[in-house]
This record gives structure tokens, C-alpha cells and sequence, in this order.
């Protein structure tokens, strides 16, 4: 990953133009920002961009993709450059991988257990030993990626109820619900989730996988990218649930970073810019890799995980998802 | 490398220097740029700078700050605010 380019947000709705090949940021109620254009790595738009033709040329020419969440804070697309670093080799042995059940059952069931300890590590680990001991036990029960699914499910819905315990009234989530979210807290959660699944199709994409082909969600289904998703499941408690836990507990949250309506929340402007620097700010968060034995960011973290999916996939190396060890 | 750019050019040829520091750093001042560039970048930047100007009249002075650190800034006055990666 290159060191001296940075991740843009955009929190408020602004254009994006290109001038004197490079970018100018214009907002309604700010001045407007020229950025460098050798020193941005991607950009993530949590609001209203507009953007045009000649900035997408200039983006392309420069490998920068641009991630769009929309109105509530779902993952609403990408603007993603053409293909540089996917080679041919690397998508068949994914490929051929995926098509063996019993290689990718291997892998999706590796996946499900490495999401389930992250989740009782961030959540509770007493109270959510016994569900992960049955989750565990229906994992290996488990013959296709649906059941596994159902498994996770199952887990899932036992951690929401225990971060409900440790959550004011206002911000508790009833069970998760999505588009639109029904209350503050899940609005908070799918917002980061939307913005984790972006950092980690930014991950993928500069190792030589394919991000459609996966393991554990179904492959190249209704257009998504389903190698993200599969990814993205074990970083979202990293990133999602901790810091709503860490973020109620130091009562950063308000009820003014949210707009609520009836049945339905989503983050309102100061909310968003809240959310988006705090999520930034835990990226770049460093802790001391065991084998590479150097601090590493958060955000390099999903790339090294997706860089040792790529060695599984070519070199047989056994892939062992992320596991928060600290 | 941290890297801070002050530049004091002849009027005409103001634009073009102008136009290539904002392709790598960010304007902080009316002749002032900082930001984050690679060995690569810095050295990229120098050529074209070398190219748009003419170094016989023409004065580029830059100010880079060891890897892994960035220098400590104040400010007085109306400013231009501190460039941010949260917009």
C-alpha cells in the first residue's frame, strides 16, 4: 500500500471537479478545497457527490477509486478503476478453489468461527461462551454455506441481545434491522458496516483476486462484490460493534447525531462527520503483528488478510482469517 | 517525507508554478505548500518544477523533514484552514 496517500471523506455534499489535473472539492456551505491529486488513495463519499467525466478520466489515470454510501449510509456503489492487478492465474486457482466443496466449505466454515470469536471478544466473552460453543458444534454439523449461515445467524442475534445490556435505552438496536434502518443503533452499525465493506474492496483490489468469486456468500450474485463480503464479516466487529459500545459507554454519541423519524434513524450531518473521523482515526490505530513483527494499521490488516487468501489460493498456504489476538 | 514548498517566481510565470504544486501538495499560503510525498513524488515535482521555470530569475526553496515525522504548526491571523483529509 502506498505510504504517503491518504483516504479522503466527504461528509457534506460537494462537487468533485477537476482542475489543472487535479481536484477541487466544492461544498454549498464551506469554501472550496483543492487536494492534491498525487495524494489521495481513494475517496469515500458519505454524502451527495457529484462527479463528472473528466474527473473520472483523471481518476482512472491515477488508480483512485471512489466509494459512494447512500442517503441512509448503506454501501450504495463504486466507482472502481479498471482492473490493474487481478492476473489470470491467480482468479483460476481461485477459481478452481471455490468449485471444490470441500476446499471452500473449508474456508467459508474458518470464516464463520474467526467473525463468531471477534464478535465475543469485543462484545462479552462470558456471557458469550455458550452460544459460541453451539455455534462451533453446528459448524462443523454444517454441509453447505447456507446452514453455516443459519449458524451465524443464530450466534448473531444471542450478541445482539447482550450489546443491548450495555447500551443506553435510546441507542438500543431491538435486533438488527437494515434499509432502512429502524433506530439509532442500527443506524450507526450499518453506517460503519457500509464503510468497512468500501475499505475492504479497496483491500482486495490491490491484491490479484478476483472480488467477485467467494467462498461464503454466493459468487458473483445480484452484482456484488461477494469476496468482500465474505472479508468484511470479520472486520465489521473489529470496527462496527466495538466502537458503538466504546462510543456509548465514553457518551460521545447524542441524540443530535441522529435524525430519527418514525421507525426509521439514520446519522445526521454532525453524526456522520463524528462517525467518519472516529472510524479514520481507529484505521490507523497500530498494533505489533506477532510474525511481521513491526506495528501494523488496522486498515493494513484487511489488506494482509486478503494478501494471505491470495497465497492460499495460489501456494496452498492455509488461510487463517483474521483473529483479533490482542 | 513531510515537505514544505515556498517559491518566489516572476508574475507571468506565477500561474504555472502554481498549477504544479497543487498537483502534489497543499496551498497553505499565497506561495506556500506542504504535504506528504514519496522520494518518487518529490523528485517528479522537481523536474517538471525545473522545467516551468526559469532558474535564472526564479527562486524554489524546499524544505523537507525527516521520514516519519511532521513539523509543529501555529498560526495567527485569517489563514487558510489546515489541510484535511475529512471534508
Amino acid at each position: 500500500m502506498p505510504t504517503a496517500a491518504r483516504t479522503y471523506w466527504l461528509t457534506s455534499p460537494c462537487r468533485i471537479r477537476r482542475k489543472d489535473e487535479s481536484l477541487v472539492i466544492e461544498r454549498e456551505a464551506a469554501p472550496k478545497v483543492h487536494i492534491p491529486i498525487t495524494d489521495v488513495r481513494d475517496i469515500i463519499a458519505c454524502a451527495e457527490t457529484d462527479i463528472n467525466t473528466a474527473v473520472v478520466s483523471l481518476l482512472n489515470r491515477h488508480r483512485i477509486s471512489v466509494h459512494l454510501l447512500s442517503y441512509y449510509g448503506d454501501y450504495a456503489g463504486s466507482l472502481v478503476t479498471s482492473d490493474t492487478s487481478t492476473s489470470g492465474q491467480t482468479v483460476l486457482a481461485q477459481a478452481n478453489l471455490a468449485q471444490q466443496p470441500s476446499a471452500s466449505m473449508a474456508i467459508a466454515r474458518s470464516l464463520v468461527d474467526a467473525c463468531a470469536f471477534n464478535v465475543r471478544r469485543v462484545v462479552d466473552r462470558q456471557l458469550l461462551t455458550a452460544p459460541y460453543t453451539t455455534l462451533q458444534a453446528s459448524i462443523k454439523e454444517a454441509e453447505t454455506p447456507l446452514h453455516l449461515m443459519g449458524a451465524e445467524g443464530t450466534f448473531r442475534r444471542s450478541a445482539w441481545e447482550v450489546i443491548d445490556t450495555k447500551l443506553p435505552d435510546w441507542l438500543q438496536l431491538h435486533g438488527r434491522s437494515r434499509r432502512p434502518p429502524r433506530n439509532a443503533g442500527n443506524a450507526f452499525i450499518s453506517y460503519v458496516n457500509g464503510i468497512i465493506y468500501a475499505r475492504v474492496l479497496s483491500a482486495v483490489r490491490l491484491t490479484p483476486l478476483h472480488s467477485g468469486i467467494a467462498f461464503l456468500h454466493s459468487s458473483l450474485e445480484r452484482q456484488r462484490h461477494s469476496l468482500v463480503l465474505d472479508l468484511a464479516e470479520m472486520f465489521k466487529p473489529l470496527f462496527a460493534e466495538r466502537l458503538l459500545l466504546r462510543m456509548a459507554s465514553r457518551k460521545q454519541l447524542k441524540k443530535h447525531h441522529f435524525d430519527t423519524g418514525t421507525n426509521q434513524a439514520m446519522l445526521s450531518e454532525a453524526g456522520r462527520k463524528l462517525v467518519v473521523q472516529t472510524v479514520r482515526d481507529e484505521l490507523a490505530t497500530s498494533v505489533n503483528h506477532r510474525s511481521l513483527g513491526r506495528p501494523v494499521a488496522y486498515d493494513e490488516l484487511i489488506y494482509l488478510d486478503a494478501l494471505a487468501l491470495t497465497r492460499h489460493c495460489l501456494e496452498g498456504t492455509r488461510y487463517k482469517p483474521f483473529r483479533i489476538w490482542w | 517525507m513531510y515537505v514544505i514548498v515556498v517559491y518566489d517566481t516572476a508574475a507571468k510565470r506565477n500561474p504555472k508554478i502554481l498549477r504544479t504544486c497543487r498537483k502534489y501538495l497543499h496551498h497553505v499560503q499565497r506561495s506556500v505548500f506542504e504535504g506528504q510525498l514519496t522520494e518518487a513524488q518529490l523528485r517528479r515535482f522537481q523536474a517538471t518544477v525545473e522545467e516551468v521555470l526559469d532558474l535564472t530569475y526564479d527562486n524554489v526553496l524546499v524544505y523537507t523533514f525527516p521520514p516519519g515525522t511532521t513539523p509543529i504548526r501555529h498560526e495567527w491571523g485569517a489563514t487558510e484552514p489546515t489541510p484535511t483529509d475529512v471534508l
